[in-house]
């Protein structure tokens, strides 16, 4: 029970820092109004249901670094109780005579759970200071050329953590506390509160009143500084415990390779901070500043100026020091690149999806980067090498500046024609893509799928000269209007042909025709699978017979487009396990696998000059760490070429061999094991 | 200033050049036509100095396959005028465009007039001195930069050995670009589209040259030779030369 003199300071401390947080967060809904518009309207119910459970099993959190998960989980759940334990102090606090100690079964189950939750909140809070403070842990820092707000580098995020630390140990702490002295007052422990029960032991011999002190100085500890604690909120990281489930209730649930449309096309993307979806401002609110993404990210990873956590990091920062002049849209909207990330970040993205999917609050930096892209590509601003794409794309439909008539130049060396499906209804009909059409090992690639497909019997053809780039990495390079313009030109054309399903074996070609062509086609227009799918159902139906089964070990790199976008982990794996190996995964694998760094627009820009090794090349160091191991297999046709250059530059040549899904099934169909014998000798 | 760029559309060369049937053309059939490499380099230092000295930028072709889409982008990137010469009939060679080129300029207020130095059709760099003579006004060659100087233009002109000379020419003239001080600039294919919806290109008639023409009398794709051999040694190189008889 609170004297009156402290119920009525209560109060007030209540109405005045109310009041202050009350301010804090109205400019904070504001700003988010100030974004772009994007549509989250739908199944709302649902959506919140969702997170709720989601939040509430902390799966997002568990996706990654499981030890510090665990303690996350400790004060989350602790943290959730004791939102009731606040209720119940406050009408102690209030109500005359009200105890839960010695009370009925269900005061006791709450005494039992409040008494081993505040210990698991205060064993959490510890362990992740002592790992943040005294561990310091790599992952926390940023690369040297990344951007940061002048408060980060100062030592903000720091700074914030531990007053957010300190005030979780005391909040909790001295609530536990308190009910020890409470104990200790009555001389006797409680079965239901073991440890109070324990901790009121030394205070037994204490007087009535310094015990009576103890009681209101741990009361206002834990409850006061909640109160005091509510201004500062809305500025704190710690805020996310709020944004956290909004933001991964209102999450994009489109499919994941399907890029959000251009909101305004005659200024289209995002050069200042307002010019984001009004949900990738919420994304900021959300971040707990973790750096999970940033350890997912392969531009970070091989050195460059990217951080995703620091793009959405300054953009908090940011919109702290600015609140009520954004929050007021007075003043014209800041620039992204003057403040939250370089130009050469904005580029070093290989869009390969890491950052999004890892993120425990449901943030998207990726898509930042993207909006920025688009409008920096409206402006002109690019890479010399990226513009000469473009043009080339613009004008002859494919990223290697050939000719469009020789675009199926790779079929002349087979030993049959491929039907042309513009003139003919096929069963499938395989869109070939840029690289498995013109670059040179890939081209091998195509017709070992050729050769393969026709002795099985299959009904395909392809466009020939008529096919045009499907536009994947031109959307991700930011290039909407030569997106529009290519994937139109295809629509088009696969309208006046007749087939049923679409098959690919580049899953950035797969990732378009399945995800991005309904507007353009007709949503669900095509069936597209990959040809990692078509290979399992021949396999399956014994029209491809494996005769002389292959020995060794293999491990398989999941390209993004295929795996972490569109979830086709395992027909890749089945070809791989079909054709005799051993398959051995990288610690890397399925949804958290690392991107070869050609995505995006990549392949065709420069390393940054940053770079220490490039994220081909530390997958590689990845694969030989298994120990012995064959065969590196991919199933993308630019992840052959990646991936090939990244054994020779990184001095491993001839300790592995990468090779197709599709190399190995043709050996285990015809010479075996006998050349990887023959290089061996 | 003034600033005035002639553009020319070329058959692309990554397409496989054949000669049609008449046996004295190029078979167009199949071509694609792209802008004049050097060209794009005119029209981007013309932009360099339109925007440096808030110029006004004029672009001229000649009316073809392609050529919309060619003028579209020029304004896109940042032209402010974009004519069409029509019917002019073919012209023939470069001395029958500079003709044509040259009417249509000296209608038109002009301190400077750029074009690409030279152009697959036009090796020997002939456009540009041609309708500075039509038009009577100076001309410099393979030219790498050009920006405003007291009263005048300066240039530098690039000659070989990596040797650049400064020049001072009294405006209005006319310059062949040999390079832009950086790479053309994109223009996105988005902001193309919506300058194709929102302008009209404007048309000027041509008129046929009135000069002295030329007639093709057979065109042939060049001879291929036997190819190269990559030699050792000088013993090798002995023993070639005594096979063919020449030692």
């Amino acid at each position: 029970m609170l004297t009156t003199p402290e119920r009525i300071a209560f109060v007030l401390l209540v109405l005045v820092c109310g009041g202050l947080a009350f301010t804090g967060f109205r400019n904070i809904i504001r700003i988010v109004r100030r974004g772009a518009p994007a549509d989250r309207s739908d199944n709302l119910v649902a959506r919140f249901v969702r997170a709720i459970v989601d939040v509430g099993l902390q799966r997002t959190v568990f996706k990654a670094r499981p030890v510090v998960s665990l303690f996350h989980g400790f004060i989350f759940f602790g943290f959730s109780f004791y939102l009731l334990v606040n209720i119940n102090d406050i009408l102690e606090a209030f109500v005359e005579g009200w105890s839960t100690i010695g009370g009925g079964p269900i005061a006791s189950a709450f005494n039992l759970f409040s008494d081993l939750f505040s210990v698991l909140v205060l064993i959490g809070m510890v362990m992740l200071l002592l790992r943040r403070f005294v561990q310091k842990p790599k992952s926390l820092n940023f690369n040297p050329s990344v951007k940061l707000h002048a408060k980060v580098t100062a030592g903000g995020v720091r700074f914030d953590s531990l007053i957010v630390g300190v005030f979780i140990l005391l909040h909790v702490g001295s609530r536990w506390l308190g009910t020890a002295l409470h104990l200790a007052e009555k001389g006797h422990g409680d079965t239901w509160l073991p440890t109070a029960s324990l901790a009121s032991i030394p205070f037994r011999g204490l007087s009535a009143g310094a015990l009576e002190t103890g009681i209101h100085a741990c009361w206002w500890l834990a409850m006061g500084l909640i109160v005091l604690f509510l201004p500062y909120f809305p500025r704190s990281k710690h805020l996310h415990l709020m944004v956290a489930p909004v933001n991964l209730a209102l999450a994009k649930k489109t499919p994941r390779g399907e890029l959000a449309a251009v909101a305004n096309s005659s200024q289209p993307g995002a050069e200042a901070l307002t010019d984001l979806p009004w949900t990738q401002l919420l994304d900021s609110y959300a971040c707990i500043m973790c750096n999970r993404c940033q350890d997912a990210c392969p531009a970070h990873a091989s050195g460059t100026p990217l951080s995703p956590a620091a793009l959405e990091i300054n953009k908090r920062y940011y919109a702290n020091e600015h609140s009520s002049t954004l929050a007021t849209g007075n003043g014209s909207s800041p620039k992204l690149l003057d403040f939250a990330i370089t130009e050469d970040a904005v580029w070093s993205c290989t869009s390969c999806y890491a950052c999004v999917e890892v993120c425990p609050v449901g943030n998207e930096p990726m898509m930042d980067l993207i909006e920025m892209r688009r409008s920096l590509v409206f402006e002109g601003k690019m890479a010399d090498e990226v513009a000469e794409v473009l043009r080339n794309l613009d004008e002859k439909g494919n990223s290697f500046g050939d000719s469009a008539r020789k675009r199926a130049r790779w079929t002349k060396a087979l030993d049959f024609k491929i039907p042309d499906a513009r003139k003919q209804p096929v069963e499938y009909l395989w869109f070939v893509g840029d690289f498995a059409s013109f670059d040179p090992q890939s081209q091998e690639v195509s017709r070992a799928v050729a050769g393969l497909l026709h002795e099985a019997g299959i009904d395909f053809g392809i466009l020939y000269e008529g096919e045009r780039s499907a536009g994947n990495d031109i959307r991700r390079v930011g290039e909407e209007g030569l997106f529009d313009a290519l994937a139109e030109q295809n629509a088009a054309l696969l309208a006046e042909c007749e087939f049923d399903k679409i098959f690919t074996t580049d899953p950035h070609t797969f990732n378009a025709l399945k995800n991005e062509y309904g507007p353009y086609a007709g949503a669900g227009q095509y069936q597209v699978v990959h040809y990692s799918t078509l290979l399992v159902e021949l396999l399956e139906t014994a029209r491809l017979p494996v005769k002389a089964p292959l020995t060794g070990r293999a491990t398989y790199h999941d390209p993004c487009y295929l795996g972490r976008y569109n979830r086709g982990f395992d027909a890749p794996r089945d070809v791989i396990r079909a054709s005799g190996v051993e398959l051995v995964e990288m610690p890397r694998n399925r949804e958290n696998s690392f991107c070869c760094g050609a995505g995006g627009g990549r392949i065709w820009m420069k390393d940054h000059e940053d770079v220490r090794e490039r994220p081909s090349e530390n997958r590689i160091r990845e694969a030989l760490a298994l120990g012995e191991i064959d065969y590196f297999v991919v199933s993308c046709p630019k992840d052959l070429t990646m991936y090939r250059d990244a054994v020779k530059t990184s001095g491993n040549e001839g300790k592995i061999e990468v090779v197709d899904i599709v190399d190995l099934l043709s050996r285990a169909m015809r010479e075996g094991d006998q050349k990887r014998m023959e290089a061996a000798a | 200033m003034k600033l005035v760029v002639l553009l020319k559309r070329l058959p692309d060369l990554v397409e496989d050049l054949e000669v049609d049937d008449s046996g004295k053309a190029l078979d167009t059939e199949f071509l694609k036509f792209t802008l004049n490499e050097f060209d794009d380099y005119a029209l981007e230092e013309a932009l360099l100095l339109k925007e440096a000295t808030d110029g006004e930028l004029t672009v001229i072709a000649l009316d073809g396959e392609d050529v919309d889409k060619m003028l579209y982008t020029a304004l896109a990137k940042g032209a402010d005028k974009a004519l069409k010469i029509e019917n002019a009939g073919e012209a023939s060679g470069n001395r029958g465009l500079a003709g044509i080129f040259a009417k249509v300029v000296s209608s038109l207020p002009h301190d400077l007039v750029l074009t690409g130095v030279q152009s697959a059709e036009d090796i020997d760099g002939q456009l540009a001195p041609m309708v500075a003579a039509i038009l009577d006004e100076p001309c410099v060659e393979v030219v790498t930069q050009v920006a405003t100087a007291d009263g005048g233009v300066s240039i530098h002109k690039e000659y070989s050995g990596g040797v650049v000379a400064e020049f001072e020419i009294d405006t209005p003239a006319v310059v062949g670009i040999q390079a832009s001080r950086q790479a053309p600039r994109y223009a996105p294919v988005s902001k193309v589209r919506q300058i194709q919806e929102s302008t009209t290109l404007e048309t000027v008639a041509g008129s046929a040259a009135d000069t002295s023409v030329f007639t093709v009398v057979q065109m042939t794709p060049p001879e291929t030779g036997g190819g190269a051999q990559m030699l050792g040694n000088i013993g090798e190189l002995i023993k070639v030369l005594e096979s063919k008889g020449v030692i």
